[in-house]
């Protein structure tokens, strides 16, 4: 850590930089395993459209507007029936809003599960992929080297917890 | 609906009121709007909390927020507390009397990209909402100077910082005995405290217990006191990442309750948060008062609410951050110095002196002597130029390329990201930089030493560039803000971009600009220069190009 990425009054940015500088340094092995993981573990934020199998349901949510206006006979008795119809939503679109607004709401809310769902799935499908990507490769070091590369050997050199000693700093609230 | 009996009102003073659009037990923002409404009334002020849904604990504290227009009078002051996608705007524009925001930021979309396209639309929307809310208000609070940054980018009249009230005695509750005789087994205890959204980047608080607990202290434990959806997709990738991870004593505790937080605090060794974007951290405040160092990302209002106290980082690498838990477990000197430095923190946001700057602030608005902070004297630029990396790498070749455009555009302005450490300036007008004008924005995340590093994005400068009504050139197109902001001004927008930036921001940009989009080589800034003046030119735009 460098000074000049810490910001602290008191110890000073310098202080604290020098410390971490003191630090035992881990084993070449405990870096690379640590280094390898977190490197399996990375996840770039990707922008999550959509699923596609929800796209067709999600164009007919809203249910509170019909198609275009038709009429399937010609002449006049079929434009007078196109403008009968086109007048009778007109009118009664504000009732018919009310009426499906519940139905929307509904809609909307069952996509939005069946679109949680499919995240969850992914989600867990992408972890599953890493993790097990993960354990070949500590399966093919253990099969290279013959021993295992973790657990990690600076147990050893770590100091008892500071939780154990906070004990003795409460408060008594 | 029975409402508790206010004190009595003092006559002549106005009446002072808040709205929000829903109150929440045990929130920042409902402790927040129930504290204040507890200053205002001991004052001698009504005041009253309207919201549109409110949870049951809390169903006699507030007033449907249909019923305001008909209870309020034009002498009436509306705090109108805006942090999330409220719906409310029209409704409040309609509404009698005098009207103030007190805004405590919105969390960019961005962050929940991936994870919560619901949440992430709302966070667009509130920032909507927060541009609309502008005409009807005179006079905004943030609790922040990284938020107030916003609103002055914002153009909004007036704006000043409030302190941010906390009550402390309510962080005194007993400990769980049951949870901290678990917790109290000798182990290192990090503990983290919050709801496991993404943009708390839990996920990063996990790599960095791993870690900690791989390089430096097997015997440790990582502790998450907040709601966790286990449904949902960040839950999921939460569970999934720590299997990967392999992280042991790793306890998602879930939603606890107040014993059960103080028995975390009382048993944990350090606080650590990696959080992208807190608007101010009451969490991290909570930890300095309990006496429990806290290491943390530098994040949007983070160091300002840590205020020099604690560990405030600008690396979010797990191996950087974790070396800092690592010496604040092993040296117990530098640890007793982080608890000191934190008291007096602590020390400087006491209830009283809070609470005597909220009542001035407050008075100030009522009776009309508060300071009017002008929203700009310096003339609109003429055009905006994007360039988010031109002060903090200057070399870059966007940066040149800003300097050279900048020359012949009389009038530009380049909107640029502040360097790490520097405070957020409340003043909108540019700076000179040799004869360049220049405003800063402070990133919502610290910009990585590393310059082959992405450029953070900054809500305040995208806020700016959206108020404004210049055309805009964005210098790297493919830039985090640049992303954020194309469809926002895409119709009065032209960009640049390099053949090598990643195809889907360049796709983006194409769609959105189409041919007013420069694609050229990073090292040929001249040529680059002249394609975009001639398609600015060619446009009609700026005929005074040259």
């Amino acid at each position: 850590m460098r000074p000049e990425d810490l910001i602290t009054r008191s110890p000073t940015a310098e202080a604290v930089a020098r410390e971490t500088q003191q630090l035992p340094t881990p084993s070449h092995e405990a870096q690379d395993a640590l280094r390898q993981t977190l490197e399996a573990a990375a996840r770039p934020p990707t922008p999550a459209p959509w699923p596609a199998l929800l796209q067709e349901a999600r164009g007919k949510m809203d249910s509170r507007y019909a198609e275009p206006a038709t009429s399937h006979r010609g002449g006049l008795t079929g434009t007078a029936l196109v403008l009968a119809k086109r007048a009778f939503r007109l009118t009664f679109q504000p009732f018919i809003n009310e009426v499906l607004r519940k139905q929307v709401e509904f809609n909307e809310s069952i996509l939005d599960a069946l679109a949680t769902l499919h995240d969850v799935q992914r989600e867990q499908a992408r972890a599953q992929a890493a993790w097990r990507k993960e354990l070949e490769r500590r399966l093919a070091m253990l099969e290279a080297t013959g021993t295992p590369t973790e657990p990690v050997k600076t147990e050893q050199q770590a100091p008892t917890p500071a939780a154990s000693s906070k004990r003795t700093r409460k408060r008594g609230r | 609906m029975s409402i508790p009996r206010p004190p009595p009102r003092r006559t002549g003073l106005p009446a002072i009121h808040q709205v929000l659009p829903r109150l929440a037990w045990g929130d920042a923002v409902g402790n927040q709007v129930r504290y204040l409404q507890g200053l205002l009334r001991r004052w001698g002020h009504a005041s009253e909390i309207y919201a549109e849904a409110w949870d049951d604990a809390c169903k006699d504290q507030v007033r449907p927020m249909r019923d305001y227009a008909r209870e309020a009078d034009r002498d009436t002051v509306l705090l109108v507390h805006h942090s999330f996608e409220s719906r409310l705007v029209p409704r409040i524009a309609k509404s009698p009397g005098r009207k103030v925001l007190v805004y405590h930021n919105v969390t960019p979309a961005r962050l929940f990209e991936g994870f919560e396209r619901k949440v992430a639309a709302a966070c667009d929307a509130a920032r909507d909402e927060l541009l609309a809310l502008r005409p009807h208000v005179e006079a905004a609070f943030a609790y922040s100077r990284f938020s107030a940054e916003e609103l002055v980018a914002a153009g909004y009249p007036n704006v000043a910082v409030l302190p941010f009230a906390i009550d402390w005695a309510a962080f005194d509750t007993a400990t769980d005995p049951a949870l901290q005789a678990e917790l109290d087994d000798g182990m290192s205890n990090i503990l983290f405290v919050g709801r496991a959204v993404p943009s708390k980047k839990v996920d990063d608080v996990l790599r960095v217990f791993t870690a900690y607990q791989r390089l430096y202290q097997p015997r440790s434990r990582l502790v998450v006191a907040g709601y966790l959806h286990r449904d949902g997709a960040y839950g999921a990738y939460l569970h999934g990442l720590k299997d990967v991870l392999g992280a042991e004593q790793v306890r998602f505790l879930g939603r606890v309750s107040a014993a059960q937080l103080s028995a975390c605090f009382a048993t944990a060794s350090a606080y650590l948060s990696m959080s992208r974007h807190e608007g101010f951290g009451v969490p991290l405040l909570e930890a300095m008062y309990r006496g429990v160092p806290v290491v943390a990302y530098g994040a949007a209002a983070v160091p300002e609410t840590m205020g020099g106290a604690g560990l405030a980082t600008r690396s979010d690498e797990p191996r950087e951050v974790a070396k800092l838990l690592a010496v604040l477990d092993r040296n117990a000197g530098l640890r007793a110095q982080v608890i000191t430095a934190q008291r007096e923190r602590i020390a400087e946001l006491s209830q009283e002196a809070v609470a005597e700057q909220v009542r001035v602030a407050f008075e100030g608005i009522c009776s009309g002597t508060a300071p009017q902070r002008p929203v700009a004297t310096a003339p609109a630029a003429t055009v905006e130029l994007v360039c988010p990396g031109f002060t903090v790498r200057p070399e870059e070749p966007a940066s040149r390329l800003a300097r050279r455009l900048a020359e012949h555009l009389p009038g530009a302005r380049v909107l640029a990201l502040r360097p790490w450490g520097e405070d957020a300036a409340l003043t909108p007008e540019p700076i000179s930089d040799e004869g360049v004008a220049v405003t800063h924005f402070t990133p919502d995340q610290p910009v990585d030493s590393n310059p082959r590093t992405a450029l953070p994005g900054s809500s305040a400068l995208e806020t700016a560039v959206r108020a404004s009504s210049a055309p805009v050139v964005l210098l790297s197109a493919d830039t985090v803000s640049a992303q954020t902001l194309l469809p926002h001004v895409s119709a009065r927008a032209w960009g640049v971009c390099e053949p090598a930036s990643q195809p889907a921001l360049l796709a983006s940009a194409r769609e959105h600009l189409g041919d007013r989009l420069v694609v050229e080589e990073p090292a040929h800034v001249e040529t680059a220069l002249q394609a975009l003046l001639t398609t600015l030119a060619t446009t009609g735009v700026f005929p005074r190009a040259t």
